[in-house]
């Protein structure tokens, strides 16, 4: 199968969300490698999952099929604003007129924009993706291991957070993230043990900057090397 | 209806239902929601912030006002204003970011929303979802790529930035 990069590019979503098959998976890593596009694109959206766990193991009642739930949404979200309500707010206003020219012309000019829809700002968005100090690297497995290890370094004021994706791991047994630095030395970042489904998200630190980092290695209760992955 | 009037006016009813869910689900108190969406709305106006995101200041805002009346039912235990609540500012951060992203899901399109439900929470693949929900798995991908890419910027837009 012959794909553009244009069609490559969009299986991001699917990377993040998860569902690709395994050759769909395989082609956006190798794709992930050389294009910095996608590098960019995914370290502005890595935090997400983290952020769709909150919602708990069913997404909230938006998303939920479950009537109960749908029914909490209908009854905290009436629909309109009521009359008498606004009413009150404008007394409540009145004691506290003051002046506000400026914002005032700026809060109608927000208003003016969001008649128009959600599209226009997400066009900006899009096609400007702003540069985020998050790099990517996907680990390759170590000979005789078929493990799957995606690493988000995002570059903070103490140093490096280093957002893992694992799968196909082990499903027993301790596992570690070791950063080995240009000088060679090697500094465990991560501990976790192994879960039954041998799928893991978890976050490791390091003092390390992300240009001091030269390799990253997944070792396993063993000191065996998993995955290893050179920045 | 004077500049000032249009204005709030026009806050509330344009983030006045937003503000309500979100509140409504970090408290517990009913009674209260609407005195705190009308509080934040005041506060807001009085500060006359230059922001061009009056969505996250909004809830910014409440987050505020949540976390002090939070903190003030705690240290009067007879008034519970604040339920099922958080001992600590992270957990309430936490339940009130957890809020923000349900949110957040509601305002997805319908069909991108099915996507995020199949492929994430449901944790089936592209296939599966193109059976799901009809369509074909080229338009899936697709969908999950816009999906990704709109809730993060529905997102930023409420201030999640993490």
């Amino acid at each position: 199968m012959t794909v553009g990069s244009d069609d490559l590019h969009v299986l991001l979503g699917g990377y993040l969300l998860g569902g690709l098959s395994d050759a769909d998976h395989r082609a956006f890593t190798e794709h992930l490698r050389g294009c910095s596009a996608c590098q960019a694109e995914l370290g502005q959206v890595s935090g997400l999952p983290r952020l769709l766990d909150l919602a708990g193991p069913a997404g909230g009642p938006h998303l939920s099929p479950d009537a109960e739930a749908a029914e909490a949404v209908a009854v905290d979200a009436p629909d309109g604003v009521d009359d008498a309500r606004v009413a009150r707010l404008l007394s409540a206003v009145a004691q506290k007129r003051r002046t506000r020219r400026r914002w005032l012309a700026a809060v109608a000019a927000a208003a003016a924009t969001v008649l128009f829809g959600a599209g226009l700002w997400l066009g900006p968005r899009l096609t400007a993706p702003p540069d985020l100090p998050t790099t990517h690297v996907v680990a390759s497995p170590a000979p005789g291991s078929s493990v799957r290890v995606d690493v988000a370094l995002v570059t903070r004021g103490w140093g490096t957070q280093l957002d893992l994706d694992c799968e196909d791991m082990p499903t027993a047994g301790q596992l570690t993230l070791y950063v080995i630095d240009r000088q060679g030395a090697s500094t465990a970042a991560a501990s976790w043990l192994g879960t039954p489904t041998g799928y893991s998200r978890l976050t490791g630190a390091t003092a390390l900057r992300p240009d001091e980092i030269r390799r990253l290695e997944i070792r396993d209760g063993a000191g065996q090397v998993l995955a290893s992955a050179t920045t | 209806m004077s500049l000032d009037d249009e204005a709030v006016a026009a806050i509330y009813r344009e983030h006045g239902p937003m503000l309500r869910r979100v509140v409504w689900r970090a408290t517990s108190d009913a009674n209260r929601v609407e005195d705190i969406v009308q509080e934040v709305i005041l506060r807001v106006w009085r500060q006359a912030p230059e922001t061009d995101n009056l969505r996250a200041y909004l809830i910014t805002t409440a987050r505020h006002l949540i976390v002090d009346q939070h903190r003030a039912a705690t240290r009067r235990p007879q008034q519970t204003a604040l339920v099922d609540l958080p001992v600590d500012d992270a957990d309430l951060d936490r339940a009130l970011d957890q809020v923000l992203v349900e949110e957040a899901l509601g305002r997805l399109q319908p069909d991108h929303r099915d996507v995020v439900r199949c492929l994430y929470y449901e944790r089936l693949s592209i296939a599966e979802t193109s059976k799901r929900v009809g369509a074909p798995e080229g338009t899936v991908k697709s969908r999950a790529y816009y999906a990704v890419r709109n809730l993060r910027a529905i997102l930023d837009e409420m201030g999640v930035t993490r």
